[in-house]
């Protein structure tokens, strides 16, 4: 008996959302085969690879990103270098001087730096992400900020929790025109509550992405894995078009932060390099989270991105 | 008496009449060619723009479009006209103010606010959008004194309503130095009517930003206003004609006008109300708007927090105890009609705490009434329920048992901080109306301490407990329109879904049909969602095809059917945490159940754990299924395969928590008395042969029955 192929193709597909200026815009989504399944049927878009930058400035004890970032001082110069990453399609900037735990900036400090990065952005030719600081009344106030700064620059601002989501959906998106993500922890149902909470706003898709959220291969990974996919199984295969949005997974936090990626060499000499070991755990994640169907990822080292979107063009 | 209608005409008449004098004297003066523009806008001038499409930008493209608004002012005794001409009222009066404007960028000098920016509407529109400002008033004319005037502004800064003043009460205001400005909420925007030209801009362009309305789309502009923008006018005596042609205007857009003006003033219910007493304005408005204001703290002399709720008072604390085990107590939820009850009225009838020797004992009764759109008299009991959680949460403060059989005890400490019985009035106020918000819009609270008083409403009280027994024994599954499911316990079991009905309550014993309808309508997109019953297919069973879709639809595909009456087909699924296991007993005929607390082994050779291990995570395995207490004496219980008939053993404790419902629906249904008698126990058996034994002796029926599988 011959072998018959039969593609498995969706009805429904992903919604593709935009962000970005004209000459620097990616897209996300579109999908209407299983992650990665392009022997399926062709992907209109590859997943998305970005480059995360903070307001602090990059990790100088680490040699090779130091190396990278060497001769970068200010915000706009480190801005202008990720843009340089290959395989970089979109820099992301963490906005971790406004943390109330840490410096706490005024909103209107760290709105300032955002504006100076996405202006280096632009000029380096990529679309903009900005993460807040995760803490829901910050970000009540920032990320609204922060859209009032970067009016016409149709930014991803990363992101509205159930907590906040009202102010942050309507003043980001339907005030100054931008693009949110909707940020739910790792459940299905809680996902699918806030983005149609987000639509009871008026905001319609194609104005917002998910982020289903995230955590380091090995560390409860499975979790997310499993969200992930069910996500996506439910837009693709139930047509849920409450569940449809696009997702992206931040990688890079959670992947730096574990044991594997912060003891250093002195203590475990067996284990190498530090910075070898934050790699692979940047990689391995990300490999783990675009299997699981995430449509973009964002990481930190400019080693990791390469990796990762190397893998993704030899798999399109 | 002069019409409502023509007042509205000859009103728009004067308008017009000046914004052709003011168009003439720009041209004279400025020349038709030079450009006019509101400062800070990208919609020109916004009410053109939304009313009629048209870009106005020189004084000549203004001319040609006041022409056009002169076509919005139609005599006709209809509704329409009024409203078209209100619309138009807007445009002539945003024609005089464009042409002072043209004149000059700042014609008012700091003196008035005048126009609004884009960024001011962006500022403003955000909070009105998402409710956090829950809306704004526009005061027109003179207050009766200067006082009033800065008590209602202060009144609605207090309430969190944005308010903007137009003509004499700016004075008033600024008499008595008043802080006004935009951060405080306040604005003056000018000091004559036509200023209103510049918050209808706001709404106009905050439809266009926020709600996507598009130029000249004048029904989606009027749903826009109408359903989003939360605003009312206050108009103080004398109104003029040109007043009530601007009010015509407002109400078009859903905007009620409240006024004490009673001159040739026609009152419209929803929309023009006369109310006499000025200070009422406020009140007034915000039920005529359906304004509800967000509940933010707890007003009481105490700490309040979840981490007080344990806290015991002990006899030698307590500064009173009242203790209804002994005295006649209640606390009792009623609903109302919203025009009977003043919110947040808080009355003591009685004696207080501190007019009670210390250490003293005696009865309480407490009585909550509730108004609202959405309320329904099922939530009564949801509500009432609570009050020991919410009166628990403060600190020195103990509240035990539910309905008449309540106890609160009040401790030195708390009492000697100031906490008085008002202040558990202001508990159940606050928590009440930020708890139930959706469905509570107005709330009072009234407690009583005379024994004499106690004794009547107690018996009243239990006459509505006895009323609300009633309406939960005649809630049957045939009964009500829709079930509800319950996708609480996804998170961690994430195929398993609950069907609540009123008869078959959720495994885990705490969402009863009366709590997941509750949770539904207090949060609509929440993890109860209603499911229709409509196309039956087998009712002995429990079949129906929307329940079906809908347990597929929402256990994401992995569940095509469930049948709520039988262990056999089907089955319900359990998540992990029902209250029991139910399991066939083979040599029986008959099924074991199990409580989660019983540690010993069932006579199926198995213990809960081990039974809940082949029960749980949201897959069907005929033959076992977990369930809730209180399903067991349901008619709907293994419906199916025979009904609690079938049921021959229990661990002693769950036997008598649910013996006398079991023996009534025993009773009723197959006319056996005393059935629990019958089901063995581990007192009796934990083996198969002895609980055989003890069936055989009692002539249990299930011996009888037909084999399940």
């Amino acid at each position: 008996m011959t072998f018959k192929r039969e593609p498995q193709v969706f009805g429904a597909s992903i919604t593709e959302v935009e962000f970005g200026t004209e000459g620097a815009s990616v897209v996300f989504g579109g999908a209407n085969t299983l992650p990665l399944y392009n022997f399926d049927a062709q992907a209109k878009h590859r997943a998305l690879v970005g480059i995360e930058i903070s307001d602090k400035g990059p990790d100088r004890s680490l040699p090779e990103l130091s190396a990278f970032y060497s001769g970068a001082e200010s915000l706009s110069d480190i801005a202008s270098r990720a843009c340089t990453a290959p395989g970089a399609d979109f820099v992301s900037l963490v906005l971790e001087s406004a943390d109330p735990n840490g410096d706490n900036a005024t909103s209107e400090d760290a709105a300032a730096l955002a504006k100076e990065v996405a202006v280096a952005l632009a000029a380096g030719g990529k679309p903009v992400v900005i993460q807040g600081t995760g803490n829901v009344d910050k970000d009540q106030e920032l990320i609204p900020k922060v859209a009032e700064a970067l009016q016409g620059m149709n930014v991803l601002l990363l992101s509205a929790k159930e907590e906040n989501y009202k102010g942050i959906a309507v003043a980001a998106v339907t005030a100054y025109g931008q693009k949110i993500g909707a940020e739910s922890s790792v459940d299905i149902n809680l996902a699918k509550q806030l983005n149609v909470l987000i639509a009871q706003m008026g905001i319609k898709p194609g104005s917002y992405v998910m982020n289903l959220g995230a955590a380091a291969a090995g560390y409860g990974f499975e979790y997310i894995s499993s969200t992930i996919e069910r996500v996506k199984l439910a837009a693709l295969s139930q047509n849920d078009d409450a569940l449809q949005m696009p997702s992206i997974t931040s990688v890079a936090e959670d992947a730096w932060a574990v044991k594997e990626a912060v003891v250093s060499e002195d203590d475990f000499p067996e284990w190498g390099p530090r910075e070898e070991r934050g790699i692979e755990m940047e990689i391995s994640t990300a490999a783990a989270a675009l299997a699981a169907g995430t449509d973009a990822v964002i990481l930190r080292h400019p080693a990791s991105v390469k990796t990762i979107a190397d893998m993704v063009a030899a798999l399109a | 008496m002069k019409k409502l209608f023509d007042r509205v005409f000859d009103g728009a008449d004067e308008m017009y009449a000046l914004a052709e004098k003011a168009i003439e004297d720009a041209v004279a003066k400025l020349g038709e060619n030079t450009p006019l523009s509101m400062p800070n806008t990208a919609y020109h001038l916004a009410n053109y723009l939304s009313y009629t499409k048209r870009q106005v930008t020189t004084i000549s493209e203004l001319k040609d479009a006041f022409e056009e608004a002169k076509t919005w002012r139609v005599r006709e005794q209809n509704l329409s006209a009024v409203f078209r001409t209100g619309f138009g009222t807007f445009m002539a009066a945003e024609t005089i103010e464009a042409c002072k404007y043209a004149k000059s960028a700042d014609p008012y000098e700091g003196n008035y606010h005048g126009h609004l920016s884009d960024a001011e509407v962006r500022e403003l529109g955000v909070p009105l959008v998402t409710n956090d400002i829950p809306g704004f008033v526009v005061i027109y004319g003179r207050a009766p004194s200067d006082e009033e005037a800065v008590d209602i502004i202060k009144g609605y800064q207090t309430r969190g309503i944005f308010v903007f003043l137009l003509g004499e009460i700016i004075e008033q205001a600024r008499r008595l130095d008043l802080n006004m400005g935009f951060p405080v909420r306040v604005v003056a925007v000018g000091p004559d009517i036509w200023q209103v030209a510049h918050i209808i801009s706001f709404v106009n362009r905050a439809a266009m930003i926020f709600g996507a309305v598009q130029p000249g789309d004048r029904y989606e502009l009027d749903e826009y206003t109408f359903w989003r923008i939360h605003a009312f006018v206050n108009v103080y005596e004398p109104v003029s004609d040109i007043v009530v042609a601007c009010g015509g205007g407002a109400i078009a857009m859903g905007f009620p006008v409240i006024t004490n003006d009673e001159e040739d003033m026609w009152a419209v219910p929803k929309s023009l109300i006369i109310q006499k007493t000025t200070p009422d304005f406020i009140e007034t408005s915000l039920e005529a708007r359906d304004i509800k204001l967000k509940i933010t703290n707890v007003d009481i002399p105490v700490a309040f927090s979840s981490a007080f709720e344990g806290e015991i008072v002990r006899k030698a604390d307590m500064r009173i105890d009242y203790d209804g085990s002994r005295f006649d107590s209640f606390e009792l939820v009623r609903m109302a009609e919203a025009h009977e009850i003043e919110d947040h009225a808080i009355e003591i009838i009685g004696p207080d705490i501190d007019e009670t020797p210390e250490g003293e004992r005696l009865g309480v009764g407490i009585i909550a009434d509730v108004a609202g759109k959405n309320m329904v008299k099922d939530f009564e009991p949801v509500f009432e329920r609570n009050f020991h959680n919410f009166i628990n949460c403060a600190e020195g403060i103990m509240h035990t048992g539910q309905r008449d059989i309540i106890r609160i005890r009040i401790s030195k400490t708390a009492f000697d901080a100031g906490f008085r019985l008002k202040h558990i009035g202001e508990i159940l106020y606050a928590k009440i109306m930020s708890e139930y918000e959706s469905v509570v819009d107005k709330c009072s609270v009234k407690i009583y301490t005379r024994p004499e008083d106690l004794k009547t409403l107690r018996a009243e009280a239990n006459a509505v407990y006895d009323t609300r027994d009633a309406r939960l024994l005649s809630l049957t599954d045939e009964s009500v329109d829709v079930f509800y499911n319950c996708i609480l316990c996804q998170s961690f079991s994430p195929s398993h879904v609950c069907i609540v009905t009123p008869e078959r309550l959720g495994l885990c014993g705490a969402v009863s049909w009366l709590d997941a309808k509750a949770t539904n309508r207090l949060n609509p997109q929440g993890p109860c969602q209603v499911v229709t019953r409509e196309r039956v297919v087998d009712p002995e069973i429990g079949i129906w095809e929307d329940v079906n879709e809908n347990v597929f639809a929402s256990s994401h595909g992995n569940l095509e059917s469930v049948s709520l009456y039988s262990i056999m087909v089907d089955p319900m699924t359990s998540c992990g945490c029902f209250e029991c296991i139910c399991g066939i007993e083979p040599f029986s005929n008959g099924v074991v159940i199990v409580n989660r607390e019983h540690i010993g082994v069932t006579p199926l050779g198995m213990t809960f754990p081990e039974m809940a291990s082949m029960t749980g995570g949201g897959v069907q395995t005929p033959g076992f299924m977990g369930h809730g207490k209180h399903f067991i004496a349901s008619k709907k219980f293994m419906k199916a395969e025979g009904g609690s008939l079938r049921i021959v053993w229990m661990p002693k404790a769950l036997k008598d928590l649910v013996a006398s419902k079991l023996n009534v629906t025993a009773k009723e249904l197959y006319d056996i008395d005393n059935f629990s008698d019958m089901i063995g126990d581990e007192t009796v058996a934990e083996d198969p042969e002895a609980l055989m034994e003890f069936l055989a002796e009692k002539g249990h029926p299930a011996l009888g029955m037909d084999p399940m599988f």
